[in-house]
């Protein structure tokens, strides 16, 4: 057995006093206790909470072309998506929600994103007492992501043809439009009026 | 503001009630000693509500937190809360205990805290009753807690509570011995065990045991700490090694009884050292009363910031340092004072 | 003194302490055999937080793997993604540009600092002193807002990419920093006058826990605890990665190997790991932060190993690719593990709180143990 250490009572006694000392200083600073619900954090900008999809500021419509990279980016499948080809052969959204409990906050697929569609926003109080209500469908992602506010990045409005969109005039669809005079992003084709983006961007 | 008045007029009232009603003069006596017994329960309650308080406030600004803030006037009323959160608790009884020792432990704990109010000055004239052993009714009566706690550990049928009963009865026996020595050196010079003698020797600030028995004040503060169980001394309960030691198994009702002691016996070592070696309710202006309640703040306060800035001692380092360093500082105290005041 | 011999009066008896313990630190279980208050014989059992990593890792693309990896070692997650990356890198031989190099070290060196810190809180913690461990948080939530402000997370930040980091710093990032940097020396005086000579933090650590250069060698202990036991063996300068060969640091290092060691071996690190953010903070170089890289990342057929000096000792990750968009095998080596091996080597005839301060002492994380 490894023998005792052995202390030295007076730099003992004195070291006790410091301590003392230090944690009396302390007693009369001031605390940094931050009150929550009443006092709140601001957060900062880049801060990864939940994850909302966002809309067009003029139309109101979903920035979300239904390409499902943000679902293949996810590391751990949160994003389910289902959808459709419409009559002009593109995508069309039938559903789309994500699953917090299992969402890791990762803010990949707000990178793999090409539209503007899905990001990540500092909002992080959506504690909820039920597992089930924890999973947001297309609507509840769209109202939190109303007042959500982004700025249209020029390279991401000049997107590339939709992933698995098969060749012909689809693909050409969602074309680019100029990027610096309009800053407004290319959004998801509407239903109602399929052709007309295209003869827009030409 | 002095509080004798009060008594003397309670207890006029007291008498005429009982001859008006007939009955022997012995009976108002009885009375009285109810009454008082009441309102030193009360009174520990009351000290309990605001001693679990202090020292989370206390804690909280050590640490730079704020401690409870969110029932009433910077949390004040916290204890009252968690207090009544432990009464709705479900009071769990484990299928393996000794159920009769399981239940009775924390009522000896409590009981004897309590017992040891009795001999408490609490200012010119307001101590319930003046024993003329007093001091010596305190050192015995707050032993009980040792069984208590023992108790607590066997019948819990628990390995850390056994655990922590073990350390807890080694602790508080071992510790008992230098504190009653350091005890010891006050009794002689005032030649009395009675609680007011001892105050009543100590009339001017000058005279205060504190400057005449500094090492024996010293001795009293460090083996009151560790008979309170408290931190650096907390090895009974131990969190980070024994879980909670001996009232792990506890809940409830029980838990509280346990957390009631404790906190009793924090203040009741404070109001000792401020009879014996701070002047008791002795101090100019205020109402003796205050005096002798700032001053046992006072030192509650030392023994809270000594909780939450020092690590804790092992088990077998707390023993060696009784018994090596503690014991033979109190003897030395002992002769010293016998050499300095003979009479 | 603490022979443990059962006689005919005594009986050993076993305690089961954890998984769900205040000191086990995460969900470790120690089936000790007692004899009283001594150790006779201490077994770790471990595997209570395990979620197979690096199975997992073998369908997921690199970039998926990468918030996967921040679980790994969530005390430093700067460092689970850094060896990762570390090796993907050297694997696919992608350049990284100076100023995310520059980057990466000051996350890496500010994430020890955070992870010594949760070390120094929870180890005063551990012996009873609950007011350190406040302190030391206060300081560790200052750096998680420096990562938030970054990454855009408090813990599980996926910044370090392959070919760079995610985002470059924002504005305010550089004032604050240096602001931490220079207020932070003083406050390791405050905790220092807390408990290194305190008395009973003497008692509690001097001569208690003692790993011999042996024992710390034999049972691949590396790191603080290796450096503790008087090993001087750093690979941020034996073995540099990154741009360590830059900076000027010097390697703290013990000579008994006991608790006492280990505490301020780790205290002197956040000194350094201050000094070289102070040095990576001055000559952080403008550029890009990333290098361009292409969408789909397929990095050539091989295997590689790349191991860092983290806060809890070497880490390493070997990755084999088939050539794929995922890693066909991940390895993972965590400091931790080995030196949870350790405690069944030195726990005999110790008492149980020295078994815990011992235990707080080697810093071990479950997460890095079970993966």
């Amino acid at each position: 057995m490894p023998t005792a250490y052995k202390l030295n009572p007076i730099s003992g006694i004195k070291n006790l006093l410091i301590g003392l000392w230090v944690t009396l200083r302390h007693l009369f600073s001031k605390s940094i206790t931050l009150q929550y619900p009443t006092e709140r954090w601001e957060m900062p900008e880049r801060s990864r909470g939940v994850v909302v999809l966002l809309s067009d500021k003029e139309t109101g419509d979903l920035n979300c072309t239904a390409c499902i990279l943000c679902a293949k980016a996810c590391p751990v499948g949160a994003i389910r998506i289902e959808r459709h080809r419409g009559d002009d052969k593109r995508w069309k959204l039938d559903s789309f929600s994500i699953d917090n409990t299992i969402c890791c906050y990762c803010g990949l697929c707000q990178e793999a994103c090409n539209f503007d569609a899905i990001k990540l926003t500092p909002k992080y109080e959506f504690s909820s007492y039920d597992k089930a209500s924890l999973i947001y469908d297309v609507n509840r992602l769209q109202d939190l992501g109303r007042d959500v506010d982004y700025v249209p990045t020029a390279k991401k409005a000049a997107p590339k043809p939709v992933a698995a969109a098969p060749a012909g005039d689809a693909a050409t669809a969602v074309a680019p439009q100029a990027p610096a005079a309009e800053p407004t992003p290319t959004v998801a084709p509407m239903p109602e009026k399929p052709v007309e983006p295209k003869g827009e961007g030409e | 503001m002095e509080l004798t008045p009060l008594f003397q007029w309670i207890d006029t009232q007291l008498i005429s009630l009982v001859e008006w009603l007939g009955l022997p003069i012995w009976f108002a006596e009885l009375l009285e000693m109810v009454l008082a017994a009441v309102a030193v329960l009360l009174m520990a309650f009351l000290i309990v509500l605001f001693l679990v308080w202090w020292e989370r406030k206390l804690s909280g600004h050590f640490q730079q937190r704020l401690g409870p803030m969110r029932t009433g006037w910077h949390g004040w009323l916290q204890t009252i809360a968690d207090g009544l959160k432990l009464f709705q608790k479900e009071d769990i009884i484990p299928t393996n205990v000794d159920r009769k020792v399981f239940f009775w432990a924390p009522v000896v704990c409590f009981a004897s805290s309590y017992a040891a109010f009795a001999v408490i000055p609490w200012g010119e004239g307001v101590i319930p009753t003046d024993l003329n052993i007093g001091i010596l009714y305190i050192l015995s009566i707050t032993t009980f807690v040792v069984i208590s706690l023992l108790m607590a550990g066997w019948s819990s049928n628990n390995k850390y509570a056994l655990l922590g009963g073990m350390r807890s009865a080694a602790q508080i026996v071992s510790y008992e011995v230098p504190l009653t020595l350091s005890v010891l050196g006050v009794i002689m010079m005032t030649q009395s065990l009675s609680m007011v003698a001892i105050v009543e020797a100590q009339e001017s600030v000058f005279s205060w045991f504190i400057w005449r028995q500094p090492l024996g004040f010293a001795i009293y503060l460090v083996a009151a700490v560790a008979e309170t169980n408290r931190a650096p001394f907390d090895i009974p309960e131990a969190e980070q090694e024994l879980v909670a030691g001996f009232n792990i198994e506890y809940s409830g009702m029980k838990f509280a009884m346990f957390f009631l002691a404790e906190f009793l016996n924090l203040f009741l070592v404070s109001a000792i050292a401020t009879t014996l070696f701070l002047g008791g309710w002795q101090g100019p202006f205020l109402p003796s009363w205050l005096w002798f309640i700032l001053k046992t703040t006072f030192v509650i306060f030392v023994i809270i910031w000594f909780k939450w800035t020092y690590p804790r001692l092992r088990v077998d380092q707390l023993m060696e340092f009784c018994w090596k360093v503690l014991l033979p500082l109190a003897f030395l105290n002992l002769i010293i004072s016998g050499f300095l005041f003979r009479g | 003194m603490n022979e443990a011999t059962p006689s005919q009066y005594s009986e050993e008896f076993e305690v089961n302490m954890g998984p769900q313990h205040p000191s086990t630190h995460g969900v470790l279980r120690l089936m000790l055999r007692m004899n009283g208050e001594n150790i006779v014989r201490a077994t770790p059992y471990i595997g209570y937080l395990h979620r197979a990593i690096e199975k997992i890792c073998e369908n997921r693309t690199y970039a998926q793997c990468i918030p996967l990896l921040d679980r790994f070692e969530y005390v430093t997650s700067m460092a689970s993604e850094e060896v990762f990356v570390l090796a993907t890198e050297r694997l696919a031989a992608v350049e990284v540009p100076e100023r995310a190099e520059y980057l990466r070290v000051i996350m890496l060196e500010f994430n020890r600092i955070a992870s010594h810190l949760i070390f120094l809180g929870t180890f005063s913690l551990d012996l009873g002193a609950i007011t350190p461990f406040l302190y030391c948080l206060r300081e560790r939530e200052q750096i998680m807002d420096l990562f938030e402000m970054t990454s855009g997370q408090r813990l599980t930040y996926n910044y370090i990419r392959v070919g760079g980091v995610a985002y470059d710093i924002p504005e305010d990032f550089l004032p604050l920093a240096r602001k931490f940097v220079d207020t932070f020396q003083h406050r390791i005086d405050d905790y220092e006058a807390i408990l290194t000579q305190n008395p009973i933090f003497l008692a509690r650590t001097k001569n208690v826990g003692i790993i011999s250069k042996d024992i710390a060698v034999n049972y691949a202990a590396s790191g603080p605890v290796l450096r503790a036991s008087g090993v001087k063996w750093d690979l941020r300068r034996d073995d540099p990665y990154s741009i360590y060969d830059r900076f000027k640091f010097d390697i703290p290092t013990g000579t008994v190997g006991d608790t006492w060691d280990r505490y301020m071996v780790r205290v002197q690190e956040m000194r350094q790991s201050n000094e070289i953010v102070r040095q990576a903070l001055d000559q952080l170089p403008q550029g890009d932060y990333k290098t361009k890289m292409k969408a789909v990342f397929k990095p050539p057929v091989g295997e590689c190993y790349a191991r860092i000096e983290n806060a809890r000792g070497e880490m390493g990750c070997h990755i084999i690719s088939d050539g794929s968009t995922k890693p066909y095998r991940v390895k993972l080596r965590g400091g931790s593990f080995c030196h949870t091996q350790l405690i069944p080597a030195i726990a005999p005839g110790m008492m149980i709180a020295d078994l815990v301060a011992t235990f707080a002492s080697l810093d071990v994380i479950l997460p890095e143990v079970d993966r």
